[in-house]
């Protein structure tokens, strides 16, 4: 049976939202992906069409929530930040937005993006770390940095970032403030390693 | 990273610092083994929490204080036998490394190295005297945290909650920092910021601070050191809930009409939470700026009077000590009103607290000499005056004295006399000297009111009716203190 375009949008959008629901109520590791076609009224196989494992469903949210932490930020952003304080609004925003996926979140993130070497490497995962790390480098070629940082910096970043989601999920703290105060101890660090100086507008980088 | 010739600069470093170090005659006469234990402490890494990152052991300004630390621990254990004092010392060495640990409370720490450089003759025996009378300072944020911590408490950002919010903070709050905005409804106000996570480092440097102050676990007043720190670390606490401190604002503000010319600014509880807190803002100057303004003795009297009624007020009717009367707390308005800013540091008297306090004020004013004895060696925490060192009342009592003496003087009282200032500086240090220290927690807040107070009166070099004040005031005590 052929459905529609709007039908197929709004069956995604169920299952998301079901999927959301019980990975909460169950914990990801015990839902299926039957559980979640029953929730959503859709036949198990019909799941498979749209998310091809419970995985990329799952990462399919924490992607979409990192989406919407980026226009939270591009919409928020003044102008006036200096570097540190963008990329504290940039990852604060995005951290936001996947709150309400907190209490699941540990081992979807555990799944999709070790850094580890993995036999297969999750198509979503891999997209949403590079689209975080080309928000972050436009964010610093912004601050007068007219290089890239290497790939050295890079990797020094991204495990920065994956230090702070990891404790930001077993963060237990009201709002999870303890978690603000190691974003803003670590990108205090990683803008100071990547401007040699401890400076913050980057102009000893530019050329 | 920095590279230079460690040989020259340890030696140059070592130098300043044995001419900077406190000398123990007997001992050490050259400090050569103060500063090589501090040397030997400060060259090992300690990790530090993200509010210590700027500090480092290694400056020559941590270590003259942490040498100062050591000597004043030493000096405590002085007397010990041989075995336990090769024990107190190396525990001394373990536990001066947690000095590099301390966030929140590092820059009181640094202070009270500085404090005790300026003064070497001094040696203050008891760490919380000085701890409690010093400020604190939490470390800047950004604008994006401040957002952060306004989408947690409100759901909305800063420019939504107000018609105007200004980027940056105009002033450092102990434990976070204020910045001005306008209400949508035009009002003018002062929104205070605490920084996030605050408590939670404030509970690790206590705990640090009582490893610290181990080695002084043998000496006889240990338990109630550790009753000040908790006394300290409860009213640090207290300072992180802005509700509480927005509850102390209301009630304190209701007591003060047009007339008294003092204000105290009006609490928005719809843009007030536990961790952040809007006031009125009110337009005028502090301590600094009005005599800058090169004031005229009037003016200094009239400050210094309504200064006099505010506390005492506060004192008579909610039983209150103000116990962080620093200069930044006060505003002097420019149409002579005094305002009051803050009241996180309030220290609530209990009635059993407020009873004791009463029976001495009476025996003083009456000189009733035997009871003066009996309240003091009971607030002292003695059964019974003849438990006491003569010697111990005696200082006590002269201190006692000099508190009491502006109560008993008729006429214009001038605060701005130096030598009543020194008097008292003196007869406090040197209750500390000889360790007559014991007490109730209470002391803590209560010399830091009346030192703090009177440092802003002498500062302003100014006089007030203070006996007639304080007949008006304590006329309209809430409870009076009972018959004998």
């Amino acid at each position: 049976m052929r459905i529609s375009e709007q039908a197929k949008q709004e069956n995604r959008a169920r299952i998301l939202e079901k999927g959301a629901e019980l990975f909460i109520a169950k914990g990801y590791e015990e839902c299926t992906t039957r559980d979640i076609a029953t929730a959503a009224g859709l036949a198990a196989g019909t799941l498979f069409n749209y998310f091809p494992s419970k995985e990329t469903l799952a990462m399919t949210m924490v992607s979409e929530a990192f989406k919407m932490g980026r226009e939270d930020f591009m919409r928020r952003r003044t102008g006036e930040e200096d570097l540190p304080e963008d990329l504290f609004l940039f990852i604060a925003s995005g951290l936001r937005r996947l709150r309400p996926l907190r209490p699941f979140i540990g081992p979807v993130l555990e799944r999709s993006l070790s850094p580890f070497p993995r036999k297969t490497v999750c198509p979503e995962g891999e997209a949403a770390r590079q689209e975080h790390l080309d928000a972050v480098q436009e964010i610093i070629a912004s601050h007068g940095f007219t290089q890239a940082p290497d790939y050295v910096a890079v990797t020094m970043y991204w495990s920065l970032y994956l230090g702070i989601l990891a404790f930001w999920a077993n963060d237990d703290s009201p709002n999870q403030e303890a978690t603000q105060a190691l974003v803003d101890y670590s990108i205090r660090m990683f803008v100071q390693v990547i401007s040699g100086t401890g400076g913050v507008t980057g102009e000893a980088n530019a050329d | 990273m920095q590279i230079d010739d460690g040989k020259t600069t340890d030696a140059l470093q070592m130098k300043i610092l044995l001419a900077a170090l406190p000398k123990e005659s007997a001992t050490d006469p050259t400090g050569q083994q103060l500063a090589q234990l501090i040397n030997r402490i400060a060259n090992k890494k300690v990790p530090v929490n993200s509010f210590s990152r700027i500090w480092t052991l290694g400056s020559l300004q941590a270590k003259v204080t942490l040498g100062y630390f050591a000597y004043w621990l030493r000096s405590r254990f002085a007397d010990a036998d041989e075995r336990q004092r090769l024990r107190s010392e190396a525990h001394l060495a373990a536990a001066l490394q947690l000095f590099g640990t301390m966030g929140y409370m590092r820059g009181a720490v640094m202070k009270i190295g500085q404090l005790l450089a300026n003064l070497p003759e001094v040696v203050p025996e008891e760490f919380a005297e000085v701890l409690s009378a010093l400020h604190f300072e939490a470390p800047p944020m950004h604008f994006a945290l401040v957002r952060e911590v306004f989408l947690d408490e409100f759901g909305r950002e800063p420019e939504e909650v107000f018609a105007f919010f200004d980027r940056q903070a105009f002033a450092a709050a102990s434990l976070g920092q204020v910045h001005r905005a306008r209400l949508k409804s035009g009002e003018e106000v002062a929104v205070k910021i605490q920084y996030p996570g605050i408590a939670r480092t404030i509970k690790a440097d206590l705990r640090n601070l009582r490893l610290l102050l181990q080695p002084l676990c043998l000496t006889e007043d240990w338990q109630n050191t550790l009753d000040k720190l908790a006394d300290i670390e409860r009213m640090l606490l207290m300072e992180t809930d802005y509700d509480q401190e927005a509850s102390f604002g209301k009630q304190a503000r209701v007591l003060f009409t047009d007339a008294d010319r003092v204000v105290v600014p009006r609490v928005y509880d719809e843009y007030s939470t536990k961790r952040v807190l809007t006031t009125e803002y009110l337009r005028g100057c502090h301590l600094d700026d009005f005599l800058a303004g090169n004031p005229s003795q009037e003016e200094r009297d009239h400050f210094t009077t309504l200064l006099t009624v505010a506390t005492f007020r506060l004192y008579y009717r909610l039983h209150w000590f103000l116990a962080d009367p620093h200069p930044g707390n006060f505003i002097f308005m420019e149409d002579g009103r005094l305002g009051m800013i803050d009241f996180g540091c309030t220290r609530a008297m209990t009635d059993e607290e407020w009873l004791l306090i009463c029976k001495l004020e009476r025996a003083n004013l009456e000189r009733d000499e035997a009871c003066l004895n009996r309240v003091i060696a009971k607030a002292c925490l003695f059964d019974d005056p003849e438990e006491m060192e003569p010697e111990r009342l005696e200082i006590l009592r002269s201190g006692l004295n000099w508190n009491m003496e502006p109560w008993l003087k008729d006429g214009l009282f001038d605060f701005g006399e130096r030598e009543f200032f020194m008097r008292g500086i003196e007869s406090f240090m040197e209750m500390t000297r000889k360790r007559y220290t014991r007490g109730s927690p209470l002391y803590l807040w209560s010399n830091r009111f009346i030192f703090g107070g009177r440092a802003v009166c002498y500062r302003l070099k100014g006089r007030c009716e203070f006996r007639k004040i304080h007949q008006q005031e304590s006329a309209a005590c809430l409870h009076p203190a009972p018959e004998q």
